[in-house]
């Protein structure tokens, strides 16, 4: 008798130093709903330990291989079949576990190939004018300055808000850094894809490795590592502020500011664009807009805008908004609610949970006016489409735009303009028409990586 | 009272005693005004059942309700029975962890440690541990019973033991304040302190906690003599997921025996590892009739799970020196059939009790 068939759950091992590595008991994946999807191996600290020894003790992966890696591991991941599923299937899956809306999915994939090809160039963009690349570069002998790595290892503690946020590590393996990646428990699919697509196309299992892992054992990771990314929220900023190995990524704070001089009705596209593209969920959405005039018809209209998105699954190629448990959902408005109060609300004053039914329930828009620019409320970034209208005065000047990831600008103020790009605390300004989410190979997000990972070194070589 | 049911009481562990018999002696030794301990004797009225009268053996221990929580207040010497004489002392003192608020404190008196001890060096000699070989044991001391079990062992091993002292209480306030670099260095302190008497001595037996162990797979000197010259390593204190355990069995340390020890105060003693667990058997500890006895039940219920489910671990411990009926542990545990004729279950893959992750909203997309 024909043994019968059985249907394998899905499995995502870790990618360790001797290719994949599946624990006795997986934990598991589930989607926004509750339905188990796959079973993530967690490995243990000593796993770890060892993993980022054999990193260590692996070369960097030569210069000259890396174009030709990026290009087939960027074909790999937007169109192959990589771990056993194939584009639609993983896209499929991301959705459903983070929430993420299929079309925000896609247009990540597509996206994020784009940046595996670019990351060797986009990585060398960081490189001071007078630094050579390496002892073989002609530039060393007119300006003694070769660029060179702080460390070997680096780590990333990854989040699972976005599938976009796995494109900074790769200019680290560009560097020549040996890279692990502990993925987010809630959607390790990404990760997982990039991982096995660049292994696939050459960067051997101890240059690169995906290591999932419990919260205490991601500090082992973290810490075991030369340089690391962690993402989190401002307690893990405040944790790791001082240690100049670890570069914190928390909440972005995204800001939209526009004066008296421009008319924000023929902006309003980018403004929607820049709350509740990307579905809301990304640092780079704006959290605040700042208007200098009456700021009330400008909420009005962008409450209009948002409040016909439609409440659908995530997996459903009309979807625009996010999706999570509904438990979290209720949380989430609720906490929403608290901060609130003392605000007026042109959309979401009712909740912004909208149940699905099926344990999952949609994360609607908010648009909250507060009395003046420096209400506290200006801070509370959340993961869906929420954002903050304030008026803004000159005398407020740049206190309330301070903190910020991107801080789109529509201004003709020439002063204002060379206020903001001097403003150590704002790292990205974007002027007119263009949402906050815009990001593109090359450009820095959070400065250049290379910036955290590099040194520039006087090297003489005299005659010997 | 028939002074031979004390006679049972004074059973060795392997006196072959029927479990129920000595229950039963038990209760009359706690409970009758003249032999039980003050706690108990004034504990006894609290308790809506007579234990001399309804405890007709090991099942009817589930009738305690978990008092161990009193056991953070309670005088020493109020634990003490008094059918040891009005001057009998306890040999040592113990206290729990303390990682839930204050310790909790046990009495071990003459008679239970030798008990305890003898069936601790039983198991390690069906462990074909060496005797006379050179020990290192790693474990905290003082007030935690761990280190003397281990020390003990030595000892009637036959084996000199040389020990590194550790502050277990102290780690667990720097890691619950996130000073990391503070635990670190202190780790650093305790390796440094064991890489001078690996490297110096000619040590047969390593006995140390989990994190130590895992420690010293960092070091590849100290893997190398491990390798080299151990014959065996024992691990406890603390708890070693399956995974962990076979990367230290298989890719550590594959040339040393590496046994586990499950054990914690309120047992007052350690269960050793089943002898002869094949490579994809899960790390088994069997209780000890008729002194320790392990129940898996459901958290919620209070139910016994099925055998092979997971649940929430449940020890009596029953001696002449104390009763400790009924302690829920912070464990986990898989429910496995008893070997060796002992009375109840025995617990594969204890693992700590999952923290509960409440619905708490921290800001920002991550």
């Amino acid at each position: 008798m024909a043994p019968v068939a059985t249907t394998e759950p899905l499995h995502l091992d870790a990618l360790g130093p001797r290719g994949t590595y599946r624990t006795r008991v997986p934990s598991t994946v589930t989607d926004v709903a509750g339905a188990p999807i796959a079973r993530l191996s967690l490995v243990p600290p000593l796993y770890v330990v060892r993993a980022i020894d054999a990193l260590r003790q692996a070369p960097p992966i030569a210069a000259a291989d890396l174009e030709t890696v990026f290009a087939t591991a960027g074909e790999a991941f937007a169109a192959g079949t990589v771990g056993g599923l194939s584009v639609r299937e993983y896209e499929r899956h991301v959705s459903r576990t983070s929430g993420t809306p299929l079309a925000v999915v896609r247009a990540a994939t597509r996206g994020t190939a784009r940046f595996v090809r670019h990351a060797a160039s986009s990585a060398d963009r960081g490189r001071p004018r007078g630094a050579a690349r390496d002892l073989s570069d002609h530039v060393l002998h007119e300006t003694h300055t070769v660029w060179a790595r702080q460390g070997d290892v680096f780590a990333v503690n990854a989040s699972g808000n976005h599938p976009g946020v796995h494109r900074v590590w790769l200019e680290a393996l560009a560097l020549g850094y040996r890279v692990a990646v502990r993925p987010s428990r809630r959607e390790p699919f990404t990760p997982y894809r990039l991982v096995a697509a660049l292994r696939q196309a050459g960067i051997r299992d101890d240059q690169l490795m995906l290591l999932p892992s419990d919260h205490a054992t991601a500090d082992t990771l973290v810490h075991g590592a030369d340089r690391a990314v962690v993402y989190g929220g401002d307690d893990a900023v405040a944790k790791y502020a001082h240690d100049a190995r670890i570069l914190p990524q928390g909440p972005g704070r995204s800001k939209i500011l526009i004066t008296a001089d421009t008319d924000w009705r023929g902006h309003l596209d980018a403004l929607v664009a820049s709350v509740a593209g990307e579905s809301g969920t990304a640092c780079v959405n704006a959290t605040a807009i700042l208007v200098e005039g009456d700021p009330a018809p400008l909420a009005e209209a962008l409450a209009a805008r948002l409040a016909v998105l439609p409440s659908l699954p995530p997996q459903d190629e009309r979807a625009r908004l996010p999706v999570c448990p509904k438990e979290r959902a209720r949380a989430l408005s609720a906490y929403l609610k608290a901060v609130a109060a003392g605000t007026h609300a042109w959309l979401g004053s009712d909740g912004i949970a909208d149940d699905l039914g099926d344990g999952s329930a949609v994360l609607r828009p908010a648009v909250h006016q507060t009395a003046s620019a420096r209400a506290p409320q200006l801070r509370t970034e959340l993961p869906f489409p929420c954002v903050w209208v304030a008026p803004w005065t000159r005398a407020d000047g740049m206190a309330p735009l301070r903190n910020t990831l991107v801080l789109s600008a529509l201004t003709r103020d020439r002063d204002l303009w060379e206020a903001l790009i001097a403003e150590p605390s704002i790292a990205n300004v974007y002027f007119g028409d263009q949402p906050t989410h815009w990001m593109s190979p090359g450009v820095p997000h959070d400065s250049y990586l290379s910036d955290f990972l590099m040194r520039s070194k006087a090297v003489y070589e005299g005659p010997s | 009272m028939p002074i031979g049911s004390f006679t049972v009481l004074d059973a060795g562990p392997f006196d072959g005693v029927d479990p129920d018999d000595y229950v039963r002696a038990a209760m009359q030794w706690h409970f009758a005004p003249e032999t039980g301990s003050r706690y108990w004797l004034e504990r006894a009225d609290r308790l809506g059942f007579d234990p001399r009268h309804d405890v007709k053996g090991v099942a009817d221990l589930a009738l305690f309700p978990d008092l161990t929580g009193e056991l953070r207040d309670v005088q020493v010497s109020d634990l003490v029975p008094r059918g040891y004489g009005p001057q009998a002392r306890p040999l040592h003192v113990f206290e729990s962890g303390g990682t839930t608020g204050a310790p909790k404190r046990v009495v071990q008196m003459d008679d239970w440690a030798r008990h305890g001890s003898e069936q601790v060096t039983r198991r390690l000699r069906d462990h074909a541990l060496p005797v006379g070989a050179l020990w290192l044991t790693v474990a905290p001391t003082g007030p935690h019973l761990v280190g003397d079990v281990l020390h003990q062992a030595a000892a009637s091993l036959g084996s000199p033991g040389l020990g590194v002292d550790m502050d277990p209480r102290w780690v667990k306030k720097l890691i619950a304040a996130g000073r990391r670099n503070e635990v670190d260095a202190y780790t650093d302190h305790l390796v440094d302190q064991c890489r001078r008497i690996l490297l110096g001595q000619d040590i047969g037996v390593i006995a140390a906690t989990t994190p130590m162990l895992e420690r010293f797979a960092r070091d590849s000197d100290l893997v190398e003599v491990i390798n080299g010259r151990a014959q065996a390593i024992i691990w406890g204190g603390t708890h070693m997921d399956p995974d962990t355990r076979d990367l230290l069995r298989t890719e550590v340390f594959p040339d040393v025996p590496l046994i586990g020890m499950y054990g914690n105060t309120m047992m007052l003693t350690a269960l050793l590892e089943r002898v002869g667990l094949t490579a994809s058997e899960p790390c088994v500890f069997d209780p000890v009739s008729p002194y320790v006895f392990l129940s898996i039940v459901d958290p919620d219920t209070g139910q016994q799970v099925a055998e092979g489910e997971r649940g929430q671990v449940v020890v009596s411990h029953v001696s002449k020196s104390m009763l400790i009926p009924n302690n829920r542990e912070r464990d986990t545990a898989l429910r496995v059939r008893s070997a060796g004729g002992h009375v109840g279950d025995a617990v594969a893959d204890v693992a700590p009790v999952p923290a509960v992750e409440g619905e708490t909203v921290i800001e920002g997309v991550y």
